[in-house]
């Protein structure tokens, strides 16, 4: 089998055994999912939001509960890797490192993304407008691409530490804000019907998210795992 | 890697090895060969290093300063240097929600084994677990855990097999097992080296011993001429 | 080592020195802006203060890539004196910047880019602090913190430009006018500005020098050595 192949052969394996565990634990997605409801809840009540205001913060509201939802995706992917220290495995298996860093995020990100494509239909429900929108979900795609890599490589990082995954969204939400806003900011636009031309700016921004944070991760994952 | 003089048997060298935690050379210059054929337990005070050593064999750590080199390995020369190595450590690596069967086909896949879910039921057998293949691996008691895990370290066929305190944990039942484990794979191609802080039951079918104190080995030397130096002979006494 | 080096004792001196020169300079020399008044005057040592926590977060990334190629401590201690000392400048360009507020725009805060990216640097480098005061080998501390110092730089740039684009996306009522552009400067705001920014500069790196010393003394304190 020729490096590549094998290459992705292994993130696809990672990918895989991450769905198996997720089906039996079943500890990821509907943790997710339950979380970012409360959040859509504790904001309406919080802010006594209007009808009107409900229609324009719907993108706003969308990324916090995906964001601190994530949260606890990311945390609990890494726990599991953790136990009987998994993790080990997987830095003995005779595979480049960093196949291990895209197989943890791809599971990740696909994770966080089909919470997402359950709240799409929710928050239609609940803010009265249709957000199962195939460009505001291709802004939820970047947006998650770039937020799930950096935080799978954050997440690892925290899991090292004393204060284990409590310390992920300190050192998470400040350096994934220019992603938020990039994805707040730009599915407000695409829900305001608004061109392309309008958000254009956003999007190349969160490309340039994707480049930069799946770069940091490949070029620092070795380094964080290495004792 | 090297290659150096052909009539050298197939070995591990390990020179000038260091590592530090806390300001404190955990390894300081430490220096070992194992040859091929040999069984050779690592023993030596808790904290004295041995998980350290072995996990820089293993590549899970790296070490601060100092080279690891096989020499003269002909055998499966194009897999690399971590396809080679059989770890087992103070942990199971396994999870907890996946089947044993489940566990092993993924190590397998990992290790780009061909006919994956075969070699996976066949490593399950040779430890006689096949009975609870499809168990979830949480079900599983220490013992148990600990003979998949022997499976999981033997599923590439490594020539290198590093096992850290394997005794830990088990039973007569399953220690006795781990005995005929041990004495099954020292074979004449490949290298063992177990750390154990006490090291007694393995005395009878080890070939040497290392004695791991002050961050270098101190007596690396046949397990005949134990009686040779009354230090250690006196150190293995208290460790019973 | 214990001994404080006679050129660090040298170089505080010209510090002094040079920071009184700057505050006469700005005081007494510089002329008063029509529109804004003497507080405008904040000008000076505000941007220097941003200037100078920035440049310490750079050294402070550099340093985090020193020591994962070397794997030299000192360079951990280099990276922890620049981010300490970064966020006291910080914290100076953030306070300065809302006492220039109030008066101004008549509130303590503005969302403004460069305020903004600032605060939201402070939380970045603390979050640094936190990160370090959970990991005890100081070997994986220096490896972890090299690795965030360096992320961090690294998303600074972009976060300033999401908050500037935010901005000119979304008008607000109170204009913040872009700090050193509401106003144009004569030639000898214009000297005094720069002066400011040499002065606190060297001011960085005074103080930068004292803090690791200290690091360096704490770690020989910790492993007995002298």
């Amino acid at each position: 089998m020729n490096p590549f192949n094998r290459y992705l052969k292994t993130i696809w394996q990672i990918f895989k055994k991450d769905i198996r565990v997720e089906w039996r634990g079943r500890q990821g997605i509907p943790v997710m999912l339950v979380f970012a409801l409360l959040i859509v809840f504790l904001f309406n009540f919080a802010l006594q939001l209007s009808p009107d205001l409900q229609a324009e913060l719907a993108a706003g509201l969308l990324w916090v509960a995906l964001a601190f939802a994530s949260t606890l995706g990311l945390n609990r992917s890494i726990a599991s890797e953790r136990e009987n220290n998994a993790l080990d495995g997987l830095l003995l298996a005779p595979v480049d490192r960093s196949a291990i860093f895209f197989g943890k995020s791809l599971s990740n990100f696909v994770f966080t993304f089909l919470v997402a494509l359950i709240l799409l239909p929710v928050f239609s429900v609940f803010y009265n407008q249709n957000m199962l929108n195939l460009r505001l979900i291709f802004i939820i795609l970047l947006g998650l691409g770039s937020y799930t890599s950096l935080g799978t490589l954050l997440a690892v990082l925290s899991i090292q530490t004393r204060a284990r995954d409590v310390l992920l969204p300190v050192l998470l939400f400040p350096l994934a804000l220019p992603i938020l806003i990039a994805a707040v900011e730009s599915s407000r636009l695409v829900l305001g019907s608004h061109p392309v031309s309008d958000y254009q700016s956003w999007l190349f921004l969160l490309i340039a998210g994707n480049i930069l944070f799946i770069g940091v991760g490949l070029l620092f994952f070795e380094t964080i795992l290495e004792e | 890697m090297s290659e150096r003089f052909p009539s050298e048997p197939f070995s591990i060298e390990i020179s000038n090895l260091v590592k530090h935690y806390h300001h404190q050379n955990v390894l300081d210059h430490l220096q070992l060969t194992i040859k091929r054929g040999d069984l050779c337990v690592l023993v030596g005070d808790n904290g004295a290093g041995k998980t350290t050593l072995l996990r820089i064999l293993a590549s899970l750590i790296r070490p601060d300063q100092g080279e690891i080199r096989l020499i003269n390995n002909t055998e499966n020369e194009n897999s690399s240097y971590r396809g080679k190595i059989g770890y087992l450590g103070h942990q199971s690596m396994f999870y907890n929600d996946l089947t044993a069967a489940e566990n092993l086909r993924h190590y397998a896949e990992l290790y780009q084994i061909p006919n994956a879910q075969e070699a996976a039921e066949a490593s399950i057998q040779s430890v006689e677990l096949t009975g609870f293949k499809d168990n979830l691996v949480r079900t599983f008691s220490r013992g148990m855990q600990q003979r998949l895990s022997i499976a999981r370290a033997l599923l590439h066929h490594p020539s290198i097999l590093l096992f850290d305190e394997p005794y830990t944990g088990l039973d007569q039942k399953a220690a006795n097992f781990l005995d005929a484990q041990l004495r099954n794979l020292h074979q004449p191609d490949k290298i063992i080296l177990v750390a154990a802080h006490r090291p007694q039951r393995m005395l009878s079918f080890a070939t040497h011993i290392a004695w791991l104190q002050k961050g270098k080995i101190s007596h690396h030397i046949p397990i005949d001429q134990i009686s040779d130096f009354p230090d250690l002979e006196d150190y293995l006494r208290g460790t019973v | 080592m214990i001994n404080k080096p006679k050129l660090l004792t040298v170089f505080d001196i010209l510090t002094a020195l040079t920071l009184l020169g700057a505050l006469a300079l700005i005081l007494f020399w510089t002329p008063v802006e029509i529109t804004m008044g003497p507080v405008q005057k904040v000008f000076y040592f505000h941007v220097s203060a941003a200037w100078a926590g920035m440049l310490a977060f750079v050294a402070a990334g550099a340093a985090g890539a020193g020591y994962l190629i070397t794997r030299k401590l000192h360079w951990d201690w280099v990276s922890l004196s620049a981010v300490e000392v970064g966020l006291v400048f910080g914290l100076i360009a953030i306070l300065s910047g809302m006492i220039w507020a109030q008066p101004i725009w008549n509130t303590w805060w503005v969302w403004e880019p460069r305020l903004t990216t600032t605060a939201i640097m402070e939380l970045i480098y603390l979050a640094y602090f936190i990160l370090r005061s959970s990991l005890e080998t100081p070997e994986k501390r220096a490896r972890l913190s090299a690795v965030f110092a360096i992320i961090s730089v690294i998303t600074v740039p972009l976060t300033f430009f999401s908050i500037r684009l935010f901005r000119t996306i979304h008008p607000v009522v109170i204009a913040p006018g872009g700090g050193d552009s509401a106003f144009s400067m004569t030639p000898c705001m214009l000297r005094a500005f720069l002066i400011s920014l040499g002065v606190f500069t060297i001011l960085l790196v005074d103080l930068f020098w004292h803090r690791y010393r200290l690091a360096k003394l704490n770690y020989k304190n910790q492993t007995g050595e002298n």
